[in-house]
């Protein structure tokens, strides 16, 4: 075990330039990344960009065709099984033995690592509420109960690193709302990291400390969701709400103002905004708010990857 | 140790929790029961001995059948459900993970091979009594001077090396073809294409022949004579086999450790 002193701000995940190369295709080019202890992280790409692919490589069921992922420090090609026993996963579909009763697929999976309890397992299955219907088949389960035993089985081992790959995928609204808070809550108070693919790019919002991007193979950007800092010198949308809407849109035309209501909607970075605030008010008008429309993840997401095609 | 038993017992469970298999295992019983009892009211002159000698002869066909079912699924089984990402996700080496299934079918085939000697030896000594021939060859008239009882063991224990290999081959290509039907159609195909093309084959002059595979999966008739056709002995039928499993097991272990896991 690690003590929390000297680990508390190593990266608890380091993928270091991982390629993957199929044929001669090329799916996952280089990819470099660190993953910071105890945060929710978000791995957002469109269709065949490469999520699984990585999230595959990074649990070992795929070969790194070069690079390493460092998990703990342990290398997942050279040192598998102590690099493995951090892990708690759900690779795509929450696949379990449709013969076997929910209760008897988490024994079979708590048999596989050693200082699982019974009680450990009860645990788990009152946590994702699953325990009317625990000591049935698995193959009378609905999807969204199905994907609750795959969250079940990838924390019941209590992993500091968990990686699912589009868990929300198939569950209710009620239910996609526990499993984000509840996943808050494992960054927040176990200082788990987890590592969360989705399409959904409202629910990576909601849910990610930060987010990765990640467009046919290649990581495109990293950014943080909820740091407080102030804009930096990107531009985003103003809105100011003055008591001469129609005076503030004429006198901004240079910035491309626009009527918006009681208020002119201007694109500018931060020094811009003082300056037009300034100009407002030495024209006579009375500025009663000033709001930055910050750009939604989707926004910008749409607007990196360009919206574009599956590749 | 004691955390790879409890692989073997995550196998078990998986084999056992699965309608199927106890369907198998009451086809047997019940095929010994049903075979048993016609033969004790059709007909007079058979005994304990030659009623469970000719169980052993026929329903070893069954028994391979099933093994190979059973085997056929283990490895495919879990890729073709999507469960094999689950199960390597865990802190095993992939061999041993491999091992695990494998011990299992073993065991699976062992429990047949219990089940069938068990009940047709208690069973036939109930229905026929007890049969004090001394020799094999005074109970059975085969060319064999064991004690009928050490030879029906005998007869057992060749069954299972026979068993063992078809459990390593099919098993091989369950891992090389990640899909049941085909293993268990190849390994049928192969196993009883074998069966029956081995009698031409023996009569062939090559030397070659002898290092086929099929020729050496009978291994019961060496109980009737040290020597077969193209002198062979049991000795140098076992060195055979053990080539082959070798190279099945090496085969088997070199794809599943290497192979990514893309369903
Ligand atoms: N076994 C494989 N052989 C060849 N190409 C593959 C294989 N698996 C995936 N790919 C290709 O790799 C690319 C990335 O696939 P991947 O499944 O990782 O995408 P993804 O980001 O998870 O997509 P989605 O959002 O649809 O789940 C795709 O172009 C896909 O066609
Ligand atoms: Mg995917």
């Amino acid at each position: 075990m690690h003590s929390s002193f000297d680990s508390i701000e190593q990266p608890i995940v380091r993928l270091q330039q991982v390629t993957k190369t199929i044929g001669r295709r090329t799916i996952i080019d280089g990819l470099t990344l660190d993953l910071p202890r105890a945060e929710v992280f978000g791995f957002l790409g469109p269709n065949g960009s490469g999520k699984t692919t990585t999230i595959r490589m990074m649990v070992g069921l795929m070969s790194l065709t070069k690079g390493d992922v460092l998990i703990e420090g342990h290398s997942i090609r050279t040192d598998y099984e102590q690099a493995i026993r951090h892990v708690g996963a759900i690779v795509e579909n929450p696949e379990m033995y449709k013969y076997l009763t929910g209760f008897q697929n988490l024994l079979h999976f708590s048999r596989m690592v050693p200082g699982i309890t019974r009680q450990r397992i009860d645990e788990v299955v009152e946590l994702v509420g699953l325990k009317s219907r625990i000591n049935d088949k698995v193959k009378t389960y609905s999807l969204g109960m199905r994907q609750r035993l795959g969250v079940a089985q990838a924390i019941m081992h209590k992993p500091t690193l968990l990686i699912l790959d589009e868990p929300t995928n198939g569950l209710d609204p009620a239910g996609i709302r526990e499993l984000r808070d509840y996943l808050r809550k494992l960054a927040k108070e176990e200082g788990i990291t987890v590592f969360v693919s989705s399409h959904l790019l409202s629910e990576m919002e909601l849910m990610c400390d930060r987010v990765a991007i990640i467009q046919a193979g290649k990581l495109i950007d990293v950014r943080s969701i909820r740091s407080d800092k102030p804009l930096g010198e990107e531009s985003s949308q103003v809105l100011f709400e003055v008591d001469q809407p129609d005076k503030a849109v004429l006198l901004l035309a240079e910035h491309g103002a626009e009527r918006e209501e009681d208020a002119a909607l201007v694109r500018a970075d931060r020094e811009t905004i003082a300056q037009i605030n300034a100009s407002l008010v030495a024209a006579g008008i009375k500025v009663y708010g000033i709001r930055v429309l910050n750009k939604s993840l989707e926004d910008q997401f749409l607007e990196m990857t360009g919206g574009e095609q599956v590749v | 140790m004691f955390d790879f038993l409890q692989l073997v017992r995550n196998e078990n469970m998986k084999i056992y929790r699965r309608i199927g298999t106890w369907i198998m295992l009451g086809i047997i019983l019940l095929l010994v029961i049903v075979s048993s009892s016609l033969t004790r009211w059709l007909s007079e002159k058979e005994t304990m001995w030659t009623v469970m000698n000719g169980i052993d002869q026929l329903m070893y066909y069954l028994i391979t059948i099933f093994t190979v079912v059973i085997s056929a699924e283990s490895v495919a089984g879990e890729f073709s459900s999507g469960t094999i990402k689950l199960l390597l996700i865990r802190p095993w080496s992939r061999s041993k993970i491999l091992l695990s299934k494998y011990i299992s079918l073993l065991l699976f085939a062992l429990v047949q091979t219990l089940l069938m000697f068990v009940s047709s030896f208690v069973l036939n000594l109930i229905l026929f009594g007890y049969n004090d021939s001394a020799t094999a060859n005074e109970a059975l008239g085969v060319l064999n001077s064991a004690h009928p009882f050490f030879y029906m063991i005998q007869a057992y224990v060749l069954d299972y090396i026979g068993l063992i290999m078809i459990v390593t081959f099919s098993f091989m290509l369950s891992t090389i073809f990640r899909s049941g039907g085909l293993a268990i159609g190849l390994s049928m195909f192969i196993y009883f294409f074998g069966l029956i093309a081995s009698g031409i084959l023996m009569s062939l002059k090559y030397k070659w022949v002898e290092y086929l595979l099929f020729l050496h999966l009978n291994l019961k008739q060496y109980l009737q004579s040290s020597e077969i056709a193209h002198h062979m002995t049991l000795g140098f039928s076992l060195a055979v086999l053990a080539g082959y499993y070798i190279i099945f097991i090496g085969v088997t272990w070199l794809i599943f450790n290497k192979r990514d896991v893309a369903t």
